[in-house]
This record gives C-alpha cells, structure tokens and sequence, in this order.
C-alpha cells in the first residue's frame, strides 16, 4: 500500500506539470488548429530564461512567473513572425506541422549551442515533505500541485464565462463564422498564443524542479507526454487533456513503482495508442477534422 | 590519389547512395501517397540492426562484450535481403496501428510516439540491440567475398551501393509512374474521391507504407555494412526529419528532384558545415547542421513548395472529345494556381 500510495503522489505530481503544459497545447490547437511541434522549445526556452534569473538571485517562483511571460512573448513572436505568416500564406496542414517542427529544431538547437550539452540545476530547497495519506511531498511538489489546479480553474473559468473565452470557442467551432460574426480573429488567436506560451513556462519551470536537472533538450522531450496527454483526452478539449494528464502521470509513475522505471514513459504511450484504436479522436474531442488553420 | 582521400570519396559516396535510398522510400510514403510518417527513422535502423545481427553471428562470438537478440553469419546479400523483410513487416505492423481510421495529425503523433518508444526500448533492454553503446563490428562483405587490397574492398562496396540505388531507382519510376501510383497520387490529392470511385484508400496508404518500410530497410543495411556500427544516439526522431527536408526541397513525388535533395541536404549541408573556415565546438556544429536543415525546409516551404525539381504534373487527352486539348490546358491553369 506504501509504495502504490507514495506512486499515487508522485503520479499527482507529474499530472500537474502535464496538465499546465497540455492545457497550454490544446488550448491554442483548438483555436488556430495549429499542431505547434515547437512546443518543447518555448518550454526549453522559459526553463532557461528562468534559470538565468535564479540564479543571478530572484526567487525561483518568482523566475517562474517571469520566466512564463517570456514563454508567452516568445510564443505570440513565433506565430507573428512564422506560424502566422505561413498560414495566411495558404500552406496545407501537412505542411504546417512540418513547419513547426523545423522551428522546433531551430530553436532547440540555438539554445543547445548557446548552452552547450551540459545539465544544469535551479538554485531552490525542495522544502519540508509532507505524510499526506502516505504520500510524500515536498513542499515544492505541493505549491507545484495548487498552481496547476488554480491553473486549471482559471482556464475553466475563462473559458466558459468571459466573452475573450467565448470568442475562443467561438474560432474553435467554426472560425470564418466566428470571424463575420465580429469576433476579433487576429486578437484572440495572439491570445491563445501568449495563454500557451504562459503555461509552457510554467510548465517547463515545474518540470525543472521536478527532474532537477535539465538540459537543451529536456522540453522537446517532455512535449511528446505533452502531445500524449493532449490526444489521449481528444486535441482542443481542455478537459480532456486534464483527464488525459492525469491518465499519463498515473499511469507513469505507477509502471515506475512497480515494473520498470525505464519503461515507464513507454507504458503511456502504449496506453495512448490503444485509446486511440477505441476512440480515434480521442476521450473528449468534440471538433470536426475539417477545419482549417486560423492565423 | 591517397588513401585517405580514397576512403573519404567512398565514404560520401556510400551516404549519398544510402541517402537517396532512403529519401525515395520516405517520397513514396509523404512524397506520393502523402503519409506522414514521423516515425521513418525507425524502419531504417530497424534494417541495419536487422542486416547487423544476420552477419555478426551469436553475441557470445565477439567475446561477450555486446549482446543482442539472435546473431547468425549468414552469407552476403542474405542479411540486406533480411533487412528489406524487417523493414516491411514492422512497416506492416506500425501501418496497422497508425493508418486505420485515424485524423492524419494524429496518426502523425502516433507515428513520433513510435519513434520515441522504439528508441527507449532499444536503449533500456540492453539485451536487444545492446542497448546505448549499440552494435559494432559488422564486417563489410565485400572483405571476405573479395581477396583484394582493402582500398579494392571498399570500392567493390561503393559500387555495390550505386547498383542498388540504380535498381532502387528503376523500380521507383515503374511503380510511381504506373497506373498504380496514379492511384497513390489520387490518395495523396483526395482520398474521398478515390473511395468513392471503389478503391480502398487506407490499402494503397498502407501498400505505399509497406514499400517505403522495405526501402528504408535496405539503406540501413548498405549504411552498417559500411560504417560497422549502429546505436541509438544515430536515429533519435528528429533524424526523420532529415529526409523530409530531402524530399520537400528536391520536390516531394518527383523521384529526380527527391534524389538532388537527398544528397544535397543529407550529405551536403554536413560536408558545407565540417569546412567552415573557423574552428567550433563539435557540438555547436551538430547544432548548426540542425539550424541549416530547418533554416532549409522554412525557406522552401515559403518560396518553392513544389521543391527544386517539382512533380510533373501529367496531362492526359480525353478521346471522346472534340475539344479536349483546349479542356486539358484550361483545367491545368486553374489548378495551376494550387499550392503544394
């Protein structure tokens, strides 16, 4: 019971981080129904902007905070400067995804030379560990665990009660009917760009504290969980992905615990591909195949 | 000519060969049959661990210092023939998962999770494919085949693998130009059209994807017959993407201009990087070669996405008409204005 408790909390922990990033993927897939593979990258970038600040002596939460508007500016300056220009340019969706994975490589790889193919640490304590129920946190694990959920009900809240988060499913519905209806396209989907940038730094600052050590290609790695997580619980559908993070870091954590912590990673994705064989559009997807991409 | 600028020509001969190969294969999948098949990577280093463990004999032969699933010494073109078989059969197996009834992003996810899963088995169950350190010490053929000088040896294998390209090629243009690739043509463009005419759309993908796993199969075997080792840190997924800048820059469905593009982005954006006239960090040049590969694949997606040598777009007479040349040419121009 010790150990699949103490799993339970670890597994907690990572659905946390997950569900920040995967919330922050899906989200602005929904609106621009861009397929962003350069996710990682923002991660990777906002995890070092952050550590830049750690350690020149800001708090690490407050890195965090920062680190994540960053990750936001950077996010809304690749779609004005690429995404943007690419679809208004007619590209197909096959062609888009290859677009963002280029970008992806770019960025990756200027940070890498930059950084160089070392790991780095954050200058933080994790913090006095908590017994909850057997489960053992840190104090760090436990604020990492309240962000995600204040996170979460925000991007709840906001999505289903103010006119920016109706406009938002609005383009996610139907984006030309969206659009002649008045709904300010070129604004709302900058929106959801700086949104997803946001929680890609605070879901890449979160992840750094919990692996401990990082390097430049620590997010790339982390995005395809993210990608899991977000086509488990069906692209574009917030909940879903909360669902699908949970589904993921469980079930990570508790392979880790009992069978092969090296394969751990591999049993969600095993779970992701046979999910997707029942439900190919995911759990919780409730958007159209047809759509086309919104710049 | 001296010995090391012999080796140095076979050597970039060989990744050319092996290059263009494999971008065919990838161009049959994306290029012609527009799957995108992020997981590529994994078909060909599934061929050369494959044509490896078929020449190297039982792990226990080479002192125990690396392990491995099998190990026969089985003769010449029986492990690259083997390798072909391997490639198709987990291209059959990866193709029954991912191309079924899913959107194409996602079946593209799916793909990269393959390619991701299959790097982290192979490196955490040591006694696959010897984990990390991977496979070293395969023998090219040529040296117990040929009793020559080993410069001979090598230039027997080089054109060994020229012939292969050379017989890759001409079963590429008799499949893509035929009839049959008429109709992986037809997938590529509009899948709902070509089911409703009768045919069965998730096939021909998966017929395309068959041929393209024995392919890449293929070149992985040529490459480990080569260099002698093959380890995991040499197709992390986004090698995949390599071939992809490939065939988008050469023009994807074109097997000439996918040739060009093979060897210019897979051999000649590395070549470009070694001989720059300052001195790097070997990690920053690994960088930069990422850097100009992405660089490469933006700036043709912006300026020329039919790529440098574009797909033919075929025209075909229609008999019972009196006025179809006119017919032809107006129906091109409109679609003329398409992009790629």
């Amino acid at each position: 019971m010790g150990v699949l408790m103490s799993a339970i909390g670890f597994g907690i922990v990572t659905a946390s981080i997950l569900a920040v990033s995967s919330v922050g993927f899906t989200l602005q897939f929904s609106v621009t129904n861009v397929f962003n593979l350069s996710f990682g990258s923002v991660m990777t970038g906002t995890g070092f902007i952050a550590y830049a600040l750690n350690t020149s002596g800001v708090s690490i939460w407050a890195s965090m905070a920062i680190g994540a508007l960053c990750g936001g500016v950077i996010s809304v300056a690749l779609n004005w400067l690429i995404f943007g220009r690419f679809i208004r340019h007619g590209i197909s969706r096959f062609g888009m995804v290859i677009v963002t994975i280029a970008t992806g490589l770019i960025c990756d790889n200027t940070i890498q030379a930059f950084v160089g193919p070392t790991f780095y640490a954050y200058n933080a304590q994790p913090g006095k560990a908590f017994n909850l129920a057997g489960m053992l946190l840190t104090g760090q694990e436990l604020i990492i665990i309240v962000i995600a959920a204040v996170m979460m009900t925000a991007t709840h809240v906001g999505l289903k009660s103010t006119r920016l988060g109706a406009a938002m499913r609005g383009l996610s519905v139907n984006a030309s009917l969206a659009r002649a209806c008045g709904v300010p396209t070129r604004r709302v989907v900058a929106v959801a760009w700086f949104a997803s940038g946001v929680m890609a730094g605070i879901g890449s600052v979160a992840l750094f504290l919990d692996t401990s050590t990082f390097a430049a290609t620590t997010g790339s790695q982390f995005l395809i969980m993210v990608i899991a997580a977000a086509v488990l619980g069906g692209v574009g559908s917030a909940e879903g992905a909360v669902v699908g993070a949970l589904v993921v870091g469980l079930a990570t954590e508790i392979t880790a615990a009992y069978w092969n912590p090296e394969l751990k990673d591999v049993v969600a994705f095993v779970v992701l591909i046979l999910v997707l064989l029942v439900r190919p559009q995911g759990m919780f997807s409730q958007l159209s195949s047809e759509r086309t991409a919104v710049g | 000519m001296s010995a090391a600028t012999q080796l140095y020509l076979a050597t970039v001969s060989v990744y050319i060969c092996v290059n263009v190969i494999a971008s065919w294969a990838l161009d049959i999948q994306f290029g012609v049959t527009g799957v995108l098949n992020f997981s590529f990577v994994v078909f060909q280093a599934a061929g050369a661990y494959t044509a490896a463990i078929l020449s190297l004999g039982p792990s226990s032969s080479s002192g125990g210092f690396q392990r491995y699933v099998g190990g026969w010494r089985l003769p010449f073109p029986v492990p690259i023939i083997g390798a072909m078989v391997v490639g198709a059969v987990l291209a059959g197996v990866v193709g029954l998962v991912s191309l079924r009834r899913l959107r194409s992003d996602y079946q593209a996810m799916v793909m990269l999770v393959v390619s991701v899963i299959a790097t982290i088995v192979a490196e955490s169950q040591t006694g696959l494919v010897n984990g990390v350190a991977g496979i070293s010490l395969v023998a090219n053929p040529m040296v117990s085949l040929i009793h020559a000088t080993r410069q001979t040896q090598i230039w027997i294998f080089v054109l060994f693998c020229v012939f292969c390209m050379a017989l890759v090629g001409v079963v590429m243009y008799a499949t893509v130009y035929s009839p049959f690739g008429r109709v992986l043509r037809a997938v590529r463009e509009n899948d709902r059209a070509i089911e409703a005419l009768g045919r069965n759309a998730n096939r021909h993908r998966m017929q395309a994807f068959v041929i393209g796993g024995a392919l890449a199969g293929l070149s992985g075997a040529l490459l480990v017959e080569f260099i002698g080792a093959w380890a995991p840190n040499g197709w992390f997924y986004p090698e995949t993407f390599v071939f992809f800048t490939a065939v988008i820059v050469g023009g994807r469905g074109s097997l000439t201009g996918v040739a060009v593009g093979a060897a210019l982005v897979g051999v000649g954006v590395q070549q470009a990087v070694e001989y720059l006239p300052i001195t790097l960090n070997p990690s920053v040049i690994a960088s930069l070669e990422w850097i100009i590969t992405g660089i490469l694949t933006l700036v043709f997606l912006w300026t020329r996405p039919q790529g440098l040598l574009p797909e033919r777009r075929r025209r075909f007479p229609t008999p019972w008409r009196s006025d179809a040349p006119e017919l032809a040419e107006r129906s091109a121009a409109t679609k003329g204005d398409e992009r790629g």
